[in-house]
């Protein structure tokens, strides 16, 4: 679960006295939203986002209108003039643990990977953890959502995870979340079956309540 | 009266899945009692089940994987790919049969020797890709029968209406960039049911976008909301497509009675959905309506389910 793995590795960068013309041009080529600014040895300088572009130019001229005068008014501006200088940065070493709570808690849409000297050797967007959350999720597999009520004490999932391992089911992923009863757990279970019958009369006579689909939240508590 | 075909054959019964598997060979006892129990028998042109030709089943699935298909089925495995897919030594043919049953059925229908028909079929087929099985699925069923209806009795364009409560991943990506083949399906969620595809945004890639078309329902959900959706995604694209033949994959499993799923249709509302598709078939498609049998495990529901469906079809 490090950020090496789920970065993009080969990144689009763009050079500080680029302009800002042609760094939008290389944004909508690339249909990418962060460009990180490097000099000639690759170290981060800065970034530059299509937010930082719009803020830059005039409506205009990005719905690709052609005002000459205003054109030229913005024709000297570099990447250098509109980037942010020093941006926030994680490391290859970071967790994607770590890269959420710090996208949740930054606001930002994407961090630069660098090395220890400083290098750029990546580029985490918000897309690639999203990517990752899939993955974790088990949901790019044929599968089946069965959400389980279960009391918050030592040994529940263990004996979901032996039902399930009886009925000969694989599983894609479980998630234990918060439910709204302080004592209780709502357990996800995403089984790589298409034969849920058998499982689901097997987990309610062990005692244990199956959540009404629409019920579900994969967070049962109000969001803070 | 309509004049409608009726595929029916007890060695479909031969495919054995194992103990506790839903997709057992009773389901098609239960839905031959249910026409039979309802007096539609002497109605209905009774086809036997013939062993389709390989080259057609080529048409869609690898040779390779038919191979594989045929190894482990012979060799005496009890699962194949999957530990879904429950077989037993007599799977394979049994899928031919399946597979040659509906192309026969198909021949009667284009040659006028009937209108309609069911195909009461064995294993199911929906869920099956290129290369891979999957939900009790082996062959494509009717995939194989729109390519056929294309090649062998060059029909132009296929509409195919898939109301099994999961959705019909394979028939959908066999037919993802086609656009002579329009696949609608109606099923549950994706988040919570199988197969995990057949979302809103599913509609068809290249040449083939806009020949697809997903409603996926709410679990919990039931008749308002199948017949709106019906009315809103399915009848308008068939209006504008024309299908010249409509190939029905007919699931019985969005049943309120049936625990394959958390859907809720009622038994009178399967009734409005073949309705529906019937007057889709007569106005656009001279009345060629061919449903195959996918799922649907209520073993005491199937009876009348399948009465029904049938006498819709005979326009009873």
């Amino acid at each position: 679960m490090f950020v090496s793995r789920s970065m993009v590795k080969e990144v689009i960068t763009v050079d500080k006295d680029l302009s800002v013309f042609e760094a939008h041009d290389k944004m909508k080529a690339n249909k990418i939203r962060h460009l990180p600014v490097v000099d000639d040895k690759n170290n981060l300088i800065g970034i530059v986002t299509d937010r930082d572009i719009r803020s830059a130019m005039p409506f205009s001229l990005l719905k690709g209108g052609q005002n000459e005068e205003e054109k030229a008014k913005i024709a000297d501006l570099k990447v250098k003039d509109i980037m942010t200088q020093n941006p926030m940065t994680i490391s290859p070493m970071y967790t994607i643990q770590d890269a959420l709570l710090m996208i949740q808690k930054e606001k930002v849409g994407a961090f630069p990977v660098v090395d220890s000297e400083g290098k750029l050797t990546g580029i985490l967007s918000v897309r690639d953890l999203l990517r990752a959350f899939i993955n974790v999720l088990g949901i790019n597999e044929p599968g089946t959502l069965i959400g389980i009520l279960a009391e918050q004490k030592v040994g529940q999932l263990k004996k979901i995870v032996d039902a399930i391992t009886e009925e000969n089911i694989s599983i894609g992923s479980i998630l234990v979340s918060r439910y709204w009863e302080p004592d209780k757990r709502g357990v996800f279970a995403y089984l790589l079956t298409n034969n849920v019958m058998r499982i689901k009369k097997k987990l309610q006579s062990l005692g244990y309540t199956l959540l009404d689909p629409m019920e579900w939240y994969l967070d049962q508590l109000p969001k803070s | 009266m309509r004049r409608t075909g009726y595929l029916h054959d007890m060695r479909y019964l031969l495919h054995d899945t194992g103990p506790y598997h839903p997709e057992m060979p009773e389901r098609l006892i239960a839905i031959h009692n249910g026409i039979k129990d309802g007096g539609l028998l002497e109605h209905l042109t009774i086809i036997p089940a013939s062993r389709a030709e390989q080259k057609w089943i080529e048409t869609i699935h690898d040779k390779s994987y038919i191979r594989k298909f045929e190894e482990v089925c012979l060799s005496g495995h009890s699962t194949f790919e999957d530990h879904d897919n429950g077989i037993c030594i007599d799977t394979y043919e049994t899928a031919f049969l399946a597979v040659g049953g509906i192309l026969e059925t198909i021949d009667m229908v284009m040659g006028g020797k009937i209108d309609n028909a069911f195909c009461a079929v064995r294993p199911p087929g929906h869920h099956a890709e290129v290369n891979k099985a999957m939900g009790f699925c082996y062959f494509n069923n009717v995939a194989i029968a729109a390519r056929y209806l294309q090649m062998r009795w060059g029909i132009q364009r296929v509409g195919i209406i898939d109301f099994d409560v999961h959705h019909g991943n394979g028939t959908q990506h066999i037919f993802e960039t086609d656009p002579t083949v329009f696949y609608y399906s109606i099923h549950e969620h994706p988040s919570f049911a199988y197969p995990g595809t057949g979302r809103e945004f599913e509609i068809g890639a290249v040449e083939g976008r806009g020949f697809t078309k997903n409603s996926p329902v709410l679990p919990g959900q039931g008749d308002d909301i199948y017949k709106m959706l019906i009315e809103k995604d399915l009848i308008p694209f068939f209006e504008k497509f024309e299908p010249e033949v409509i190939i029905v994959s007919s699931g019985f499993d969005a049943h309120e009675d049936d625990e394959m799923a958390d859907i809720n249709v009622s038994t009178e509302c399967f009734s409005w959905i073949m309705e529906t598709i019937m007057q889709l078939g007569d106005k656009y498609s001279k009345g060629r309506v061919i449903s195959v049998l996918e799922g649907g495990y209520c073993i005491p529901r199937l009876p009348e389910l399948a009465k029904n469906h049938v006498a819709i079809l005979l326009n009873f």
